[in-house]
C-alpha cells in the first residue's frame, strides 16, 4: 500500500487538531451502543453449533434453503412424513399413517396430543393450512418452487384427525413431497414470511440476536423423545478454517461445511453430503453434437485420479447423477473407465468423418462450487487436451455463471461444458431428471424426445416400477445421450468435538437434527 | 457562519446524489436475483411473480424514481434476504463497525505518535531502523493473512484468545490487532516525516535556544506543529474505516457494517446495499461538515471560504 504524500507542513495549522479530535470523539459516542456480550460457554446442556452464515430467516415455507432449513426443519418445525436419509423410505411424522384414496387424493390420519409451542393443539386444520400457505399464498414460498414447480394441489379437513389433499394431476409421490411441508398453526402469518415461527418441533427460539447468535430451547411439551440438551447456541462464521478452529478450541461442538484444508484434525468428520459433481456437456453445439465427442470426454477424464488428487480422496467415482438411497438410481451404471487411447480414437474418427474437433471448446466453471473447483476444470481441461481437444477455462462467480446454468442460456456461447453440482435432497429422481435431462428443462441444454418419455413415464409410475423406470431412463442416458460427463459423489467434512456424539448422514447439509446429538460418554 | 453551513451541506447534495445513482445502477447491473433467491427449478410463472413482487418487472428507471420517492419518506425498502426492513439491518450493523473502527484509530494515533516522535528525534538511529521498518512492514502486510496468522498463534497455538466472536473484551484484540496494522504504519511514517522536518524548523532552534528543555522541545513544540499532518491523515484514515473493515469482520464474523455490505452485494440484496452506502455516505459527510465547521469556527480564512 503507498503511504499517502505528507501534507506539506506550511506553518503552524493546530487548528486542525480539534476538528479531528472531534471527529474520533463522535465515533466513539457512537459505540455507546454496545455489541452485545453473550456467551454460554461450554455448558454441558448446551449444544454450540458454528454455521457458515446467519439463517436470513426461520420461516418454515423456506426451509428448502440451505441455511434455513439445517435450522428449522426437524428442529423447530416438523411435516407429516420424514425421508430416511440413508434408505430413502418414508416414515411417519406428525402424521401417523397414509393412503391413497383415488389416483388423485390421498388420505392423510394425524398424530394426536402434538402441541405448538404456543399451546395450541395441532390438527388437520393446521396441516391443510400450512400446505395452502406454502403452495398457494402470495407470500412466494422456496418450498413451493422446489418441490411443488405448477403442480396444484388443495388440502381439506375432514375431521380433526383427517386430511385430505387432492392434486390436478395423479402424484404418485405426493408423500414425499409434503415431506417438504413443515406445519405451522392456523394463526401464522399469511401476507408475510415468519422469521420467527411456532412449530410442533422439539426446540423453540428463545432468542435471536442478529448477527451476533441465535438460541433454541428445548420445547417441554414435545410429543416424541426429550433430545438431550436443554439448548443450542447457532453463530456463524463466513470463513471455514476459523469454524474447524473454534471446535479444536472449544468454542463450538460442531462446525459445518469444511474443507479437507481447514486442518480440523480428529475433530473432522466426513461423510456422503448427497452432492454429485459433472460437467455437463452442452450436445447442440459442435463439434459436441457429435456422441464420439462425448464419449471421447467420458473416456478422456480420470475421475479416480481427480478425486484421489484434487478433492484430497474425499468422494466417489461416479457414473450418474443421482447417489445411492435416491429413487431411481441405477445399481448397474459403473463410471466411466479411464481410456485415453480410446479417446483419442474416437476423436480422430470423428476428425476423419469431417466434424470440426479443432473447434475451442469453454469450460464455464464456478470458483467455490466444491473445494478445489478450479484446479478440478483444469484436470479436466488438461486430459481433454490430450485426447485431441480444443479446450480454455473460463471461472465464474456464482451469478455470473447461473446464467450458463439456466435457460434462457447466452446465445453466443459456443461448445461449453459447464462445471456443476447436483444435490438431489428429496430422494426421488424427478427432482432430478427433467429440469437436468428433459429436453425443456430448466438446467437443461440438450435432450432427446425418447428420453423425455421415458422421464415422463417414471414420473407417472410409482413404487418398484418408478424405481425401475428412472433407473432406465439414467441408464438411456448414459449409454445413447451422454449428456453429461459425472466426475463424483461428493463427500462433507464437518468437525464434531469430543464432547459430543452425532452420526452425519446425506441430508445433515439441509437439515443439522439437534435430536441426533447427546453429550459423549 | 450558518450560510457556511449551509453552502457546505449544498455542495455536498451533488456527490451524495451521485453515490445513490452510482448504487443504485451498479447493482442492478450484476446479474437477476431470481436465480439466487428462486430454487433452480423453479418455473418461469414463478420468475415473473418473483419480479412483480420485488418491482423489478418495472423499467429501472421507473424503479429508480420509486426508489427516490421511498428515501424521500424514509422508507429504505425490505431485504430480499431476510424480508425486514433494510434500515433497521443496516442500523443494527452500524455501531459494531464504529466501535471497532474508533477503537482502533486512537490506539494507532497514540502509538505512532510516540513511535514515530521517538523515531524522529534521532533520525537514522537504531530507533529510526526499526521504527520504519515495522511501519513499512505492517503497511504493506497483507490483513486477511495477518488475520489468520493472529488466530493460529494466539488461539490455535498459544490459547490465549477466542477465535472469533464478540463475547468479551478478550473477542476484540484479534480483530483490533489485524485492523490497526495498516493505519499505524501509515501514521508512523508521516509522524515521523513532519517531526523530522519540525525538529529541524527554526522556532525549534529558537526555543533550543532560550534555553527550553527536551521535553518542552518536542511536545510543546515541534510535536504541536507536526500533529496537524498526522491528525489530518488520520481522519481520512478513520473515514476509510467506516466504511466497513470487510476483511477483518469476515474472519472474525464481527456484526459490522462491512460485512453486511459485500453480502448483500453478493446476494443482490438491493435495499440493505442502498441503504448501507446510503448510510455511510450521510456519516462520511456528515463527518467532513463536522472538521470543516471546527476549522471555519477557529479560522476564519477558511469560513469566508478564502483559500488558503
Amino acid at each position: 500500500m503507498p503511504i499517502p504524500p505528507l501534507t506539506p507542513a506550511t506553518g503552524p495549522r493546530p487548528l486542525r487538531i480539534p476538528g479531528v479530535f472531534a471527529a474520533v470523539g463522535l465515533l466513539l459516542a457512537g459505540t455507546a451502543c454496545a455489541v452485545a456480550n453473550t456467551d454460554d460457554g461450554g455448558a454441558a446442556d448446551t449444544v454450540r453449533i458454528a454455521l457458515p452464515e446467519e439463517p436470513p430467516t426461520l420461516e418454515p415455507c423456506d426451509a428448502s434453503l440451505t441455511a434455513t432449513g439445517r435450522v428449522t426443519r426437524s428442529n423447530i418445525t416438523e411435516a407429516l412424513t420424514e425421508r430416511v436419509p440413508k434408505t430413502g423410505a418414508l416414515e411417519p411424522a406428525l402424521a401417523t399413517g397414509w393412503e391413497q384414496t383415488s389416483d388423485k387424493t390421498w388420505a392423510f390420519t394425524m398424530r394426536e396430543g402434538v402441541t405448538f409451542h404456543d399451546g395450541t393443539a395441532f390438527d388437520a386444520e393446521a396441516a391443510a393450512f400450512s400446505i395452502d400457505r406454502t403452495v398457494d399464498s402470495d407470500i412466494g414460498c422456496n418450498v413451493d418452487g422446489y418441490v411443488f414447480g405448477d403442480s396444484e394441489l388443495t388440502a381439506e379437513a375432514v375431521d380433526d384427525h383427517t386430511l385430505e389433499v387432492t392434486t390436478a394431476e395423479p402424484d404418485p409421490i405426493l408423500p414425499l413431497r409434503l415431506s417438504f411441508i413443515e406445519i405451522v398453526p392456523s394463526s401464522t402469518d399469511t401476507q408475510d414470511k415468519a422469521r420467527e415461527p411456532v412449530g410442533t418441533g422439539p426446540y423453540k427460539i428463545k432468542e435471536w440476536n442478529q448477527g451476533v447468535d441465535l438460541k433454541l430451547q428445548r420445547y417441554d411439551g414435545y410429543w416424541g423423545d426429550k433430545p438431550a440438551y436443554a439448548t443450542a447456541r447457532y453463530v456463524w462464521r463466513a470463513e471455514s478454517s476459523i469454524r474447524a478452529a473454534m471446535v479444536s478450541q472449544g468454542e463450538a461442538d460442531i462446525a459445518v461445511g469444511l474443507t479437507p484444508q481447514d486442518s480440523a484434525g480428529d475433530n473432522a468428520v466426513e461423510y456422503p453430503n448427497n452432492e454429485t459433481s459433472y460437467m455437463r456437456i452442452d450436445a447442440g453445439e459442435e463439434p459436441l453434437d457429435d456422441i464420439r465427442v462425448r464419449r471421447a470426454i467420458n473416456y478422456a477424464i480420470d475421475k479416480k485420479g481427480l478425486v484421489s488428487s484434487v478433492f484430497s480422496g474425499l468422494g466417489q467415482p461416479a457414473g450418474q447423477i443421482v447417489p445411492k438411497g435416491v429413487t431411481g438410481h441405477n445399481e448397474e451404471i459403473q463410471p466411466w473407465p479411464h481410456d485415453p487411447k480410446k479417446a483419442e480414437t474416437l476423436i480422430d474418427e470423428a476428425r476423419a468423418d469431417g466434424v470440426p474437433v479443432d473447434t475451442t471448446i469453454t469450460i464455464i466453471g464456478r470458483n467455490g462450487i466444491y473445494p478445489k473447483a478450479s484446479e478440478a476444470t483444469e484436470v479436466v481441461q488438461r486430459s481433454l487436451i490430450d485426447a485431441g481437444l480444443k479446450v480454455k477455462v473460463k471461472m465464474l462467480d456464482v451469478n455470473a455463471w447461473m446464467e450458463y446454468l439456466l435457460r434462457p442460456f447466452p446465445s453466443d456461447m459456443g461448445p461449453t461444458l459447464l462445471q456443476a453440482q447436483h444435490g438431489n435432497q428429496a430422494g426421488d429422481a424427478a427432482f432430478t431428471m427433467e429440469q437436468i435431462y428433459g429436453s425443456s428443462g430448466a438446467q437443461s441444454s440438450y435432450g432427446t424426445e425418447k428420453l423425455d418419455s421415458m422421464i415422463e413415464e417414471a414420473e407417472n409410475a410409482q413404487d418398484e416400477p418408478r424405481q425401475q423406470a428412472f433407473a432406465e431412463a439414467l441408464a438411456y442416458q448414459n449409454d445413447e445421450v451422454v449428456r453429461d460427463a459425472v466426475l463424483a459423489h461428493m463427500t462433507g467434512v464437518m468437525a464434531i468435538s469430543p464432547d459430543v456424539s452425532y452420526t452425519p448422514n446425506s441430508a445433515t447439509n439441509d437439515e443439522l437434527r439437534l435430536r441426533g446429538m447427546q453429550p459423549a460418554d | 457562519m450558518l450560510a457556511f453551513l449551509w453552502r457546505r451541506i449544498v455542495s455536498s447534495a451533488l456527490p451524495l446524489l451521485v453515490v445513490i445513482l452510482g448504487v443504485f445502477f451498479l447493482a442492478r447491473l450484476t446479474g437477476d436475483p431470481a436465480n439466487l433467491y428462486l430454487p433452480l427449478s423453479a418455473t418461469p410463472e414463478m420468475r415473473a411473480e418473483f419480479a412483480a413482487r420485488n418491482g423489478f418487472d418495472q423499467p429501472v428507471v421507473v424503479q429508480f424514481f420509486d426508489y427516490l420517492g421511498q428515501i424521500a419518506r424514509l422508507d429504505f425498502g425490505e431485504s430480499l434476504r431476510t424480508a425486514q426492513p433494510a434500515a433497521q439491518a443496516v442500523l443494527q450493523a452500524f455501531p459494531a463497525t464504529l466501535q471497532l473502527a474508533g477503537t482502533t484509530m486512537l490506539i494507532a494515533i497514540v502509538a505512532a505518535v510516540v513511535i514515530g516522535s521517538l523515531a524522529a528525534y534521532r533520525p537514522n538511529s537504531l530507533a529510526d531502523r526499526a521504527a520504519s521498518l515495522l511501519s513499512s512492514t505492517s503497511a504493506s502486510v497483507p490483513d486477511f493473512w495477518f488475520a489468520i496468522m493472529l488466530v493460529l498463534v494466539f488461539s490455535v497455538t498459544l490459547n490465549w484468545l477466542p477465535t472469533s466472536g464478540t463475547d468479551g473484551t478478550a473477542a476484540w484484540v484479534l480483530p483490533i490487532l489485524t485492523l490497526l496494522i495498516r493505519p499505524f504504519g501509515v501514521l508512523v511514517q508521516v509522524v515521523r516525516g513532519s517531526m523530522v522536518s519540525a525538529l529541524s524548523a527554526p522556532y525549534t532552534k529558537v526555543a533550543r535556544s532560550k534555553g527550553a528543555d527536551e521535553k518542552r522541545v518536542i511536545f510543546g513544540h515541534a510535536l504541536r506543529n507536526a500533529a496537524a499532518p498526522a491528525l489530518t491523515v488520520a481522519g481520512d484514515l478513520t473515514v476509510s474505516m467506516i466504511n466497513g473493515a470487510v476483511v477483518v469482520e469476515t474472519i472474525f464474523g464481527w456484526p459490522g457494517i462491512g460485512k453486511l455490505m459485500i453480502d448483500s452485494i453478493l446476494e443482490r440484496d438491493f435495499a440493505v446495499l442502498q441503504a448501507a452506502v446510503l448510510l455511510t455516505a450521510l456519516t462520511i459527510f456528515a463527518l467532513n461538515i463536522l472538521i470543516d465547521v471546527c476549522y471555519a469556527l477557529l479560522d476564519a480564512r477558511v469560513r469566508q471560504g478564502v483559500t488558503a
